[in-house]
């Protein structure tokens, strides 16, 4: 039996206020679908026979299917077969946790291909153990998934899902950050943790800059976009390397330094900045705010009061990616794509 | 100072009388500037016929251009009537009325009521009616029934320049939603109109010809092959009152009640299908209101009820004729015309 | 440091919270009433739906439009309009809101900028396009706000407004309030993509979708998206993605709704509780303060159900009235 691939596709990803305080965009339905379509074909075509997905009710899953039967009516062998996890849908990211607490359960999924941004992939990731991510960005903050034509993101999961690519180097560790209030369970951050001091949820997305005051970030890359930036333009701290940084942010007016910083699409701002220090894994960080709201991988998703604990921890190895660049490489260093047939014919 | 004008200069020269006068006076609908966004002259059209043409020049941005969606530009009109503004929206041949009608009937007639007279609507809807332009059967069409069945509407219908000129005006000032029908077969017709502005009012008929015989009730193109008509019936000594009816809503009973109790007799002309027509409507008011006056039964001469016909021939022959307007009268006389 | 880690000051928060619970009671009680027999015609409740009029309406004056549906007594309340001349509408009463000759679904009071229910779905997208117009004409700043719901939002009408917004560049604002059914028809089936900032992609505008059942995640983005129209920004479109606690209108049986799915949303997903319970956490307002509005709108509903019950109904010569001809 051939190893399955699990996708999830987050229907309402990129769909926030950054729309309008910002320039972000929004990945259609449609073109959501169109990746889908196209990560499938990759799979097939590296051996990929069974493929399971997400359920959602606003309209991927039928341009999917649609698309599929078109091919098989043309007679077109393209795809892999395509099942839908048995689960309702509520059309919130409680779809998103519990498809990838199936995929984990099933035990047969090698790997789980997200589209979404980092909001949808800190959610698989909260669930899925020890099964590889394969990420395609289609939200709005995307620091996590790296930007890339899904179709080579495809053939990279399913050449690391059939074993093609030795684990060791198919996959790549990651890091994540671990908050809890009064000692609870932990939420977690793939990219950063902000602190902010607004004191309420709203409607999530962070872009008043005036109420930045923390920042902690698994690492920092001058490339992505969003609160990380603002780490990745001090210093920079890559994916692999252990232990991520801590800022301390402030009112550009009172600041001594500022560092202008793509914190949303569109949206570069000047941001204060007191100091920084690296953040080992393990060390429990804790803010220097007593009341705020706490912004996981740029939303805002919790809020503390002066009586309340709160507890930053970075954890190294904390879950598995498909390192699609290394996957590629390793294939065409060993020709996993490349094929003879004149010579063997001549065998 | 009266000079000579056409129907469509008149209601031309209506629309910047009346945006000089009233700041809030906006003029809105399909190629009515003609020419937005495109890359030649931005006042190309000035309405499809070029009925609004120059008036982009004098009043800028009050006029504006809209995409083809009835719906979205005729209730935009509306809703700026329930704000404070006095829209006059072009929905250019009123056989177009299918595509928004919910707007006009839902909307803008039922505010006052529905909202216990707390809102109006000073909109205006001008549009063409009426067939004679080779234009079939979707851009042909005699509607004017269709709007004078609802509570609520204004109906307007003028036969000549002097009349779409101060009855425009009227409809402008008017607090009430207004459909105008502009007579597409009329836009070239000459007469005398005065340079200064003045308002008809409303539920006024004009009687356009005396005669102690027979009353023949029309508005419109028709008025003319009635007046036609009656040229020919003096002829054999009949003498035939025309009244032109001029707006269908509110409708001048008491004019045509009053000419019917002197003449003893009644046609009626009316472009629309005869069923539920304006035709039918007078006659059938006369009939009650009129009965013992009468000395022959009410005749009706109307379109037959089919679509507008394209071929000229076929279409000739829908549009009521002097000839068929002067047969009822006779049926009404009994008598035959002079051989 | 202040208790108080809203975006709202106390007071502000006691009224958004007043708004909610006003059209709460306002519904509940006339699903009460309905089904005396003593409430004619069609009623279609809001319960459920409260914290997007709220959200959406503070921000507004009454030189800002809506036009809201046929579920509209949310819309009204929060807008502004009499709980007493709203309840005597629904009565068909003389000292209605209109005279006794709108009823449920045709409340208005255009003093108040509100530009009526509307008893045809989409129907007041056009018409908050000419409220827009009006509102640009005049360089007053104000905003147009049109409702409608997943259903409508399938009318031509919704969709032409979007473009003429967008060409002319509207202050106005296209609100879907997403309940999840078209009368008994799911959004899934009757929608072919039912992302509506997709939608609004399409037409080149700004969308954003925030939970509706969250008070301040509407605010907050009714907000943005407000202050942006008013600055000259555009149009926009929010889509609050809400729950309808009764049926489609009052009688309705509800038999395609899941089993257990109003019970499960009164329990876990009414913004009102939600909301009390967020503010009274957090210590910004006491749970003393929310239970004396529980009172107060509580007796206000009392009043004005007495009252629109003892109100003298119109008299026949109204029949005639408020059109400009009668017969």
């Amino acid at each position: 039996m051939t190893p399955k691939v699990g996708l999830i596709a987050n229907p309402i990803s990129a769909r926030d206020i950054r729309r309008v305080v910002a320039s972000a965009n929004s990945v259609q339905i449609a073109d959501r679908a169109n990746i889908v379509l196209r990560a499938l074909a990759a799979l097939k075509a590296c051996g990929i026979e069974e493929a399971v997905m997400m359920p959602e009710r606003a309209g991927i899953a039928g341009h999917v299917l649609r698309g599929m039967e078109r091919a098989r009516s043309h007679g077109e062998d393209r795809f892999p077969r395509l099942s839908f996890l048995p689960m309702p849908v509520t059309g919130t990211v409680e779809d998103t946790r519990r498809a990838a607490r199936l995929m984990a359960a099933s035990g047969d999924i090698a790997a789980i291909i997200v589209l979404g941004g980092d909001g949808t992939h800190r959610a698989v990731v909260g669930e899925c153990g020890r099964v590889p991510v394969a990420g395609i960005s289609t939200g709005t903050n995307n620091a996590f998934p790296e930007h890339r034509e899904p179709t080579i993101t495809g053939l990279a999961a399913g050449l690391a899902a059939t074993g093609q690519v030795p684990a060791r180097i198919a996959f790549a560790d990651n890091k994540k950050i671990e908050v809890s209030l009064d000692g609870g369970a932990p939420e977690i951050a793939l990219v950063d943790v902000a602190i902010v001091t607004d004191r309420f949820v709203g409607a999530r997305a962070l872009w008043r800059i005036e109420t930045f005051r923390e920042l902690y970030v698994t690492f920092a890359d001058p490339e992505v976009i969003g609160m990380a930036a603002i780490a990745g333009l001090i210093e920079p701290v890559s994916r692999s390397e252990a232990g991520g940084l801590a800022v301390t942010l402030a009112p550009a007016g009172t600041a001594a330094r500022r560092v202008r910083a793509p914190i949303a699409p569109g949206l570069i701002e000047e941001i204060g900045v007191e100091g920084w220090r690296r953040m080992p894994a393990g060390s429990v960080f804790t803010p220097a705010l007593a009341a705020g709201a706490i912004a996981l991988d740029g939303e805002r998703e919790l809020f503390f009061d002066p009586h309340q604990q709160v507890e930053i921890r970075l954890v190294d190895r904390a879950f598995r990616t498909v390192d699609v660049a290394a996957v590629m490489r390793f294939a065409a260093r060993n020709g996993l794509l490349v094929s003879h047939p004149l010579a063997a014919a001549d065998a | 100072m009266a000079r000579k004008i056409s129907y469509k200069q008149a209601i031309n020269e209506a629309l910047d009388l009346e945006m000089r006068r009233d700041p809030t006076v906006i003029v809105l609908g399909e190629d009515i500037v003609g020419g937005a966004g495109a890359p030649g002259e931005l006042d190309a059209w000035g309405g499809v016929l070029g009925v609004t043409k120059g008036l982009h020049a004098k009043h800028g941005n009050r006029l504006m251009d809209t995409p083809l969606s009835e719906s979205a530009y005729i209730g935009a009109a509306i809703g700026a009537a329930a704000c404070g503004m006095r829209p006059v929206a072009e929905l250019m041949f009123l056989d177009f009325m299918g595509v928004c009608f919910d707007q006009i009937l839902n909307q803008a007639a039922k505010f006052k009521y529905m909202f216990g007279g707390k809102a109006k609507t000073p909109v205006v809807i001008r549009a063409m009616v009426g067939a004679g332009f080779r234009a079939a059967a979707q851009h042909s069409q005699m509607l004017t029934p269709m709007f004078t069945h609802v509570p609520g509407l204004k109906v307007v219908c003028p036969s000549n320049a002097y009349d779409a000129k101060g009855l425009l005006i009227q409809s402008i000032r008017d607090d009430d939603p207004v459909i105008f029908c502009e007579h597409k077969a009329l836009y070239g017709s000459e007469a005398d109109v005065p340079e200064e502005s003045y308002a008809i009012p409303f539920g006024e008929a004009n009687v356009v010809r005396e005669g102690k015989d027979v009353t023949i009730v029309s508005y419109g193109l028709t008025v003319h092959r009635a007046l036609d008509a009656a040229e020919k019936l003096a002829k054999s000594g009949v003498q035939a009152e025309v009244i032109d009816l001029r707006t269908l809503s509110p409708i001048d009973w008491d004019t045509v009640i009053e000419s019917v109790e002197n003449t003893g007799r009644l046609v009626v002309v009316d472009e629309a299908n005869p069923r539920c027509s304006i035709a039918s409507d007078v006659a059938s008011y006369v009939a009650q209101n009129a009965f013992g006056a009468l000395k022959a039964a009410p005749q009706m001469v109307t379109a037959p009820h089919t679509p507008v016909p394209f071929s000229p021939v076929l279409e000739d022959l829908y549009i009521p004729s002097a000839d068929a307007i002067a047969a009822a009268v006779n049926k009404t006389t009994a008598r035959a015309l002079a051989a | 440091m202040t208790n108080n880690p809203f975006p709202l000051s106390k007071d502000e928060l006691l009224a958004a919270y007043r708004t909610m619970r006003t059209i709460r009671d306002f519904e509940e009680r006339l699903h009460v009433e309905f089904a005396k027999g003593d409430i004619p015609g069609f009623v279609h409740l809001y319960a459920g739906e409260e914290a997007c009029a709220a959200g959406i309406m503070m921000h507004l004056t009454d030189i800002d439009r809506i036009a809201s549906t046929h579920r509209g007594h949310g819309h009204c309340i929060a807008k502004g309009v009499d709980v007493h001349e709203m309840m005597a509408e629904i009565y068909g009463k003389a000292t209605g809101a209109c005279r006794g000759k709108g009823g449920s679904m045709h409340i208005a009071d255009l003093s108040k900028g509100m530009m009526g229910a509307n008893g045809i779905l989409g129907a007041g997208a056009p018409l908050i396009c000419g409220a827009g117009l009006a509102a640009k004409f005049r360089g007053d700043g104000g905003v147009g706000i049109t409702f409608f719901g997943d259903g409508a939002s399938n009318q031509g009408t919704v969709l032409e407004s979007m473009n003429l917004a967008a060409i002319w560049n509207l202050p106005v604002i296209f609100v879907v309030e997403n309940n999840g059914y078209a009368e008994s028809t799911s959004v899934e089936y009757a929608t072919a993509v039912d992302s509506y900032v997709d939608r609004a992609a399409g037409f080149g505008l700004p969308g954003v979708t925030v939970d509706g059942t969250d008070f301040f995640a509407v605010h907050e983005a009714a907000g943005e998206v407000i202050r942006r129209a008013r600055e000259g920004g555009g149009p926009a479109l929010l889509e609050c993605k809400t729950i309808r606690f009764f049926g489609h209108f009052e009688g309705d049986a509800q038999t395609y709704k899941a089993k257990g799915e109003n019970d499960y949303n009164r329990e876990h997903r009414d913004c009102l509780r939600i909301f009390a319970n967020r503010v009274t956490s957090a210590g910004a307002v006491s749970e003393a303060e929310i239970a004396l509005v529980d009172r107060e709108v509580a007796s206000l509903i009392d009043a004005a159900v007495e009252s629109a019950k003892g109100a003298p109904l119109p008299s026949p010569r109204e029949l005639l009235t408020d059109v400009y001809v009668a017969y």
